[in-house]
């Protein structure tokens, strides 16, 4: 097998951050097998795409067969999310539960299959994007960052199992990013020039991830926030309220 | 309890385990409304005296939810005082994966039930600028053991602490981190603690520490060994 190239598989690769771990790959030489609601709007070519909605169960459960086939992987990326800003209890259920189903529950059953069905090859690693509102906490957005948090503790919990199968497990929490999701979701006023470049963000996540890191935390300032917030989860708290929830136009 | 008010008072998952045990707490000064899976009849014998109860089947969290709300209508309520969303499934997978179907399990009971209950019980609470309680666990830190329930632990966890700021002044929201627990949840999750159950705390202790956090309404908490041996079942607020 000299010379054979390298597989990932990327969840939610079609914009934002997906879309440049996509082109970070591609760049290292990988073939991609990617995995989105929307069609790609890169000029990287894939193996295969998958068009599938992760808020939906039965679309999910049809993909899981060829997500294991398109395998055995060096590196997955589940970065697939979405987002709903607003006051809770003004928010519909429906969002709620699109929420946890894309964010969570999604990357949680893919996880699980691929370790299971042995669709990893060994040394590869398993990259599940969390947020860093796991540290800050996230006034505004309380069920996402409920996704988040979840997804980020049910990563740490598989690593014991994935180490048996020599699979190192990163968990990425990346701070705002210069992203269309942003753009929606980010407060009134707010400045994008201060959101990190995806790009830039794709290739800190990556590194961390290749080099075996557990956690990556891209950014210093974002490293700083994390430590803050661990520190002192109750004042960064209030301070994410100041900077978003007061500020929210919904 | 000098002057104590009697609180109105929800409790999911309040026909067995943890719930039960604080339903059986509260029961003598407050009034109780119990929700779970089981009829009516099947739980008839065990509930605390005077408690109503609500069928209310987590498993499927918009109609759980719709269940809630109607049965605390016809119970004849038009606010809450507190509301502990407490019910709670564990499923162990043992040395492979949780399954699919587990997982989503997991998610529905534990999480998003208790985000579309939280949402619409939220009237009700703020009319009597009332206390929202979810119960998490010790392993929302993570668990190798138990990997999908420590994740929607974390999930409530994370909830609570961003629903606490966005309802300052409004609801008191928290959550609490109950240690393990002498209760049948082991034995339903196809988990053997053996012998460390020796080590786990009764479940009326417990129950005991869960009222005076409830009382305190401060967040998040760790119901543990080491606040049963700082007195955690017999001193701090009486709710």
């Amino acid at each position: 097998m000299i010379g054979a190239s390298k597989q990932a598989l990327v969840t939610g690769g079609s914009a934002g951050l997906g879309a440049a771990v996509v082109r970070w790959l591609a760049a290292g030489g990988y073939d991609i097998v990617m995995l989105d609601r929307d069609q790609p709007r890169s000029e990287v070519k894939f193996v295969d795409f998958l068009q599938c909605d992760l808020a939906s169960r039965t679309a999910l459960d049809r993909s899981v067969p060829e997500l294991i086939a398109g395998g055995p992987y060096d590196v997955v990326v589940l970065n697939a999310g979405i987002s709903a800003t607003g006051r809770f209890e003004a928010m519909s259920a429906q969002d709620h539960i699109d929420v946890l189903r894309v964010n969570t529950e999604a990357p949680m059953v893919i996880a699980a299959r691929l370790l299971e069905a042995g669709a990893l090859n060994p040394g590869a690693v398993m990259v599940f994007v969390s947020s860093l509102s796991h540290f800050t906490g996230y006034p505004g957005a309380a069920t996402y960052a409920a996704s988040k948090d979840a997804l980020a503790v049910y990563a740490g919990s598989l690593r014991k199992v994935a180490t048996s199968k020599s699979v190192t497990i990163t968990v990425a929490f990346p701070g705002p990013l210069r992203t269309d999701h942003a753009e929606i979701h980010a407060p009134e006023g707010a400045d994008a020039s201060k959101r990190m470049d995806p790009n830039l963000a794709a290739g800190l996540i990556m590194s961390d991830a290749l080099s075996g890191r557990k956690n990556s935390i891209p950014g210093r300032n974002n490293r700083l926030a994390a430590a803050a917030g661990r520190m002192m989860p109750k004042p960064m708290t209030a301070l994410m309220r100041r900077l978003i929830y007061v500020r929210l136009k919904r | 309890m000098i002057g104590g008010r009697s609180r109105r008072i929800l409790i999911t998952g309040g026909n067995a385990g943890l719930g039960l045990a604080l339903a059986k707490k509260l029961a003598r000064h407050h009034k109780l409304l119990l929700s779970g899976r089981k009829s009516q009849i099947e739980v008839s014998d065990t509930l605390p005296r005077g408690a109503g109860y609500i069928v209310a089947d987590q498993a499927d969290p918009e109609m759980s939810t719709l269940a809630l709300v109607r049965g605390i209508r016809d119970f004849g309520w038009d606010s809450l005082d507190n509301a502990v969303l407490n019910a709670g499934i564990g499923v162990a997978p043992g040395e492979g994966f949780d399954s699919t179907e587990a997982i989503r399990q997991t998610l529905d009971v534990n999480l998003m039930a208790a985000i579309l209950q939280a949402q619409a019980l939220f009237p009700l609470l703020e009319k009597s600028k009332g206390t929202l309680t979810f119960i998490g666990s010790v392993v929302h830190t993570g668990s190798a053991t138990i990997p999908a329930y420590a994740a929607s632990k974390a999930g409530l966890h994370g909830l609570a602490r961003a629903l606490r700021s966005e309802w300052k002044g409004k609801i008191s929201v928290q959550v609490l981190h109950p240690g393990p627990a002498k209760t049948g949840i082991h034995d339903k999750a196809g988990y053997d603690p053996g012998r460390m159950r020796a080590l786990f705390l009764k479940s009326d202790d417990m129950a005991s520490m869960m009222a005076s956090a409830i009382a305190s309404r401060r967040s998040p908490l760790t119901l543990s060994w080491v606040r049963y041996l700082n007195g955690g079942a017999i001193l701090g607020r009486r709710l």
